[in-house]
């Protein structure tokens, strides 16, 4: 039996959704909790994603806090340096996989089958799993701060032996953990990938999709080629903790230099994992509000191509001073600085895509705007620490934490916090408020500033990472940086306040929302019915 | 066979005419262009790591 | 008028922010060896090389944003993808890329390059302190921070160098190509002294190299930089850099010592004797995990004071000292501590905080005990 798609018009387009949901043949749905533990639908569980990864990323940020809060003056006020230990690590380990990547997932979830036209994610019952896997390995890895010997105490980078000889007890909860968010992690990228390559509605080819979709489906590659690496490495440590091997033990004949590579091997893509999909989110709002075609859709696709291909022959500039031999120093040295071709690339399509546009700033286009140029500062910094000599004076300093927040900070996490102004009006049917909005960027972006501006110089006049005190002439970069933070962490309450408000009510949203909006997301209804698509549009390119 | 190695060459840099894009899609198959980005790749590689070693001299 | 707007721009940003990069503490410190400067030079490079891109970047966009602006009636061109600009745009980066990479290239050979050092000093990195061996002059000894803990907690006023002194400072002569040749006894540490852009890992089973040719006479200060567990924070790297002639003497004063102490193996201590200096290594080596009051911090640090397994067995307490525990925190001090030290710290442990074995631990006993 052949299937015949009817061929909407604009008009119909925005009604087959609420004729998918009519002829419906649907068993009878779970109500109240178990509504939500059985849920296969890509638009619930998406919201799960970002509930849960709003609720890490304020458990994170307490840490971050407890951090500044020690580090407010010199001298050991609040905490032991062994707690303070605990709480970098866990403050990066929750940030990294509990909040921003989750985010990421959950906006994945919601967007990709509405920007393509699909019902639902191609495995949904998967996509159920992979969701509830993460509060129980996050659980986890919580409940190790009440353990005999503390959490986690060796940074989220968790070199060996450290982590492993002179760990705490807890370490094999912290690998047991990272192995159920390393589970969900594949799985979730398998989803995205089987979605993205088989439910593209009718029409659509691979160079018409929207470029949160194509940063994804990049970035799904990237996760499952470096995610087993990360299982890999972990269970070398639990081997070495509790079986007696010594991979990484140089008493037992192992090698701990061995340990970074494999580590970094997962990690620097894993930098990219964190940053593409944010590069997607700015490449379809920066477009909508200049009310101007992106300058350069395919080069935009072949740089975020190039990114992922060189973010697996660069792990080693993290390694710059461990003593490698000067040729490899050179190669990474050299890898590293060609990554700052593409990411420019981007950076330039950006702009000019603003330029002779028609602008607005609306809460999504302020984070966004906020994004390209801090997102630059952080680029800036990364090129500083490419020099490979220059980077024996900024290693494991203030300077590479100035660095790798600003590109993680205002670029993804304000790349997701534009994702989420832009999308709320399709979720709830609500603009977000638009006063309460600014409010919350202009806090936002003046306590990120004060935060990590002054770790720059911090770093370069020679504070060391991870240290609970530090010396006298670093005290008034630290003072201003500790009220930035509490600033920064104070102004995410305006965040949810804004995002409740939306949910219980509002401006009424259209089904295209913003104006300048193109993409398939826009033709279904705000708020977007449990069931869109069932029927696929067909899909039409935009002519210019 | 040319034309794939000089699309390739043309996505590494990042730039393409949209036509000549347009005739990629339509008549080259992806395997193809698979298989020479993985060598051209590979291929880059061996250029830096060439290019280190000679500096490093 | 245009071009004119953003040399404005350009020079305002400049004027606003070179007050800050030159201003000190605030930047690199450009050093006293010749490699520091290099260093320091690439780094400014690289830096203007980022605020020029910055300027020119930011300014088309915030001229964009400020003229574009649909409330002041902009209406949307409709053009996009010009090869011509995004050749550039690609190509122009890639050159000032590799006109970066030459002088780094350069800079980094020379960083790599070790030979002929006159002085060859081994830096071996311990929880939480440095040891610094003079390779082929019999001298040894170990680096703890001095900063009193009262300065820590709060409890005194803190001093100029807080958290930044030592005890005994890494002591080099001027104008000498010196050899460091960096390890480490249980986890990795990263031996750092900006002033001297010498930056490498210590890293347990390997030796890195690094070299260091001082210009100037005085004392630099820097700090571990890889975390290593509890006390990174306070484990500072100091070196002291001496005219020549003011070296050679130190050197012999240092040998001098070393014969002295080495004598002493032999006679009888006095209880009071091996008290006050098992009191002195015991602060400087065992007091940052264990406590100065011997109350540890358990379970990884276990008290000392009142311990029985401890008291009862001053075999196995000794041994303990000497070899560590393996698999734990407790680092073998077989080659850190001499043996009237490890005499001393033993006697002390066993006599103090209210413990009362009443015995003493002999330096020629743990002679014996090392020799075997």
């Amino acid at each position: 039996m052949a299937f015949h798609f009817p061929k909407p018009t604009p008009e119909q387009s925005t009604t087959t959704a609420d004729a998918g949901l009519a002829d419906s043949h649907h068993h009878e749905r779970p109500r109240g909790l178990m509504r939500w533990v059985l849920t296969t639908s890509h638009k619930e569980i998406g919201s799960l994603y970002l509930i849960f990864s709003l609720t890490m990323f304020f458990i994170g940020g307490i840490f971050a806090l407890v951090v500044r809060a020690e580090l407010f003056q010199p001298g050991l006020q609040l905490v032991e340096p062994e707690f303070f230990n605990q709480m970098t690590t866990m403050h990066g380990l929750i940030m990294v996989f509990g909040a921003v990547m989750p985010a990421f997932v959950g906006l994945a979830n919601w967007m990709v089958p509405l920007q393509i036209g699909a019902p639902d994610m191609a495995l949904p019952r998967l996509n159920n799993f992979s969701f509830w896997l993460l509060p129980v390995a996050f659980t986890l890895l919580l409940s190790t701060l009440f353990m005999p010997g503390g959490a986690p105490n060796f940074g989220w980078t968790f070199y060996a032996p450290l982590s492993t000889t002179y760990a705490p007890p807890s370490t094999t909860f912290f690998i047991l953990s990272l192995h159920l968010a390393g589970i969900s992690s594949i799985l979730g990228a398998i989803n995205i990938i089987a979605t993205i390559l088989n439910l593209r509605a009718p029409g659509m080819r691979m160079m018409d999709m929207p470029l949160f979709v194509w940063t994804w489906l990049i970035t799904a590659f990237l996760l499952i080629a470096v995610m087993p690496v990360l299982a890999g490495v972990i269970t070398m440590m639990l081997m070495d903790i509790n079986f007696g091997t010594s991979f990484f033990s140089a008493a037992g004949g192992g090698d701990p230099v061995l340990f970074q590579h494999l580590f970094w091997f997962f990690g620097h893509p894993e930098v990219y994992i964190l940053i593409l999909p944010a590069f997607g989110i700015v490449s379809a709002i920066i477009p909508t509000f200049a009310r101007k075609r992106l300058f350069g859709y395919a080069s935009m696709v072949y740089a975020t191509a190039s990114i992922a291909i060189l973010s697996f022959l660069v792990w080693a500039h993290h390694m710059f001073v461990v003593g490698l031999p000067l040729v490899a120093e050179l190669f990474f040295m050299y890898a590293t600085m060609l990554i700052a071709v593409p990411t420019g690339v981007k950076v330039f399509n950006w702009i000019t895509t603003l330029f002779r546009g028609s602008i607005t700033f609306e809460p999504p286009m302020l984070f966004a705007l906020a994004f390209v140029v801090l997102f630059t500062i952080g680029g800036f910094s990364g090129l500083m620490l490419a020099i490979a000599p220059a980077d024996f004076q900024y290693h494991d300093t203030y300077f590479v934490v100035a660095h790798f927040h600003y590109v993680l900070v205002p670029g993804a996490v304000f790349a997701i916090m534009a994702a989420v102004y832009y999308w709320l009006p399709k979720w709830t049917g609500h603009y977000p408020h638009e006063r309460l909005s600014q409010v919350h960027f202009w806090l936002s972006v003046i306590g990120v500033n004060l935060t990590f501006f002054p770790m720059h110089f911090s770093g370069l006049a020679g504070m060391p990472r991870r240290i609970p005190d530090y010396a006298l002439q670093f005290a008034d970069f630290n003072m201003v940086s500790s009220l930035g933070a509490l600033l920064y962490g104070a102004s995410q309450l305006v965040f949810v306040l804004v995002i409740v408000m939306c949910v219980r009510g509002g401006k009424k949203a259209p089904a295209k929302a913003w104006e300048g909006a193109e993409d398939l997301e826009w033709s279904v209804p705000s708020p977007a019915p449990l069931h869109t698509f069932e029927t696929p549009p067909n899909f039409e390119r935009p002519v210019h | 066979m040319w034309s794939v190695i000089k699309s390739v060459l043309a996505a590494f840099f990042g730039v393409q005419r949209d036509q000549q894009r347009r005739e990629d899609f339509e008549h080259g198959k992806p395997v193809s262009f698979i298989i020479v980005g993985i060598a051209m790749a590979m291929l880059l590689v061996a250029l830096v790591a060439l290019i280190a070693t000679l500096a490093a001299g | 008028m245009r071009t004119l707007l953003v040399r404005v721009a350009a020079g305002l940003t400049l004027a606003l922010i070179s007050p800050l990069v030159l201003a000190n503490g605030w930047n690199m410190p450009i050093g006293v060896t010749a490699l520091s400067r290099e260093i320091h030079s690439l780094h400014m490079t690289i830096f203007w090389i980022c605020v020029a891109i910055g300027v020119v970047v930011f300014g088309v966009m915030f001229y964009s944003l400020f003229r574009y602006r649909r409330s002041k009636g902009a209406e949307a061109a409709n053009f996009h993808e010009h090869t011509g600009v995004e050749v550039l745009w690609t190509a122009v980066p890639l050159l000032i890329l590799v006109a970066m990479a030459v002088p780094a290239t350069a800079t980094l050979k020379n960083m790599y390059d070790v030979s002929d050092a006159e002085i060859d000093v081994m830096v071996t990195g311990q929880q939480w302190r440095w040891r610094y061996e003079y390779l082929g002059e019999d001298i040894a000894f170990t680096s703890n921070m001095s900063t009193p803990r009262e300065q820590i907690s709060g409890e005194a006023e803190k001093t100029e160098n807080y958290l930044l002194e030592v005890d005994e400072p890494l002591v080099l002569p001027v104008d000498t190509k010196v050899r460091l040749l960096l390890t480490a006894d249980d986890v990795i540490h990263s031996w750092w002294v900006p002033e001297l852009a010498v930056k490498q890992d210590a890293i347990p089973g390997f030796v890195n190299e690094n070299w260091v040719r001082i210009e100037e006479p005085g004392i630099y200060r820097g700090q571990c930089t890889e975390l290593c567990g509890m006390d990174h924070g306070f484990m500072p790297v100091v070196v002291e850099a001496l005219e020549k002639d003011e070296y050679e003497a130190w050197l012999a004063e240092r040998k001098e010592a070393a014969e002295q102490e080495a004598m002493g193996v032999d006679r009888e201590w006095e209880l009071a004797e091996l008290m006050e200096r098992g009191e002195q290594v015991y602060g400087s080596i065992c007091a940052s995990c264990h406590q100065a009051d011997g109350s540890g911090s358990p379970p990884a640090f276990p008290a000392l004071a009142g311990n029985t397994d401890m008291l009862d067995d001053v075999e196995w307490h000794i041994d303990t000292i000497i070899n560590g525990v393996s698999g734990s925190a407790m680092p073998a001090f077989r080659s850190t501590l001499n043996p009237v030290e490890i005499a001393a710290v033993a006697t002390y442990e066993r006599n103090a905080w209210g413990n009362d074995a009443g015995d003493t631990v002999q330096p020629s006993e743990i002679v014996e005990l090392l020799e075997e």
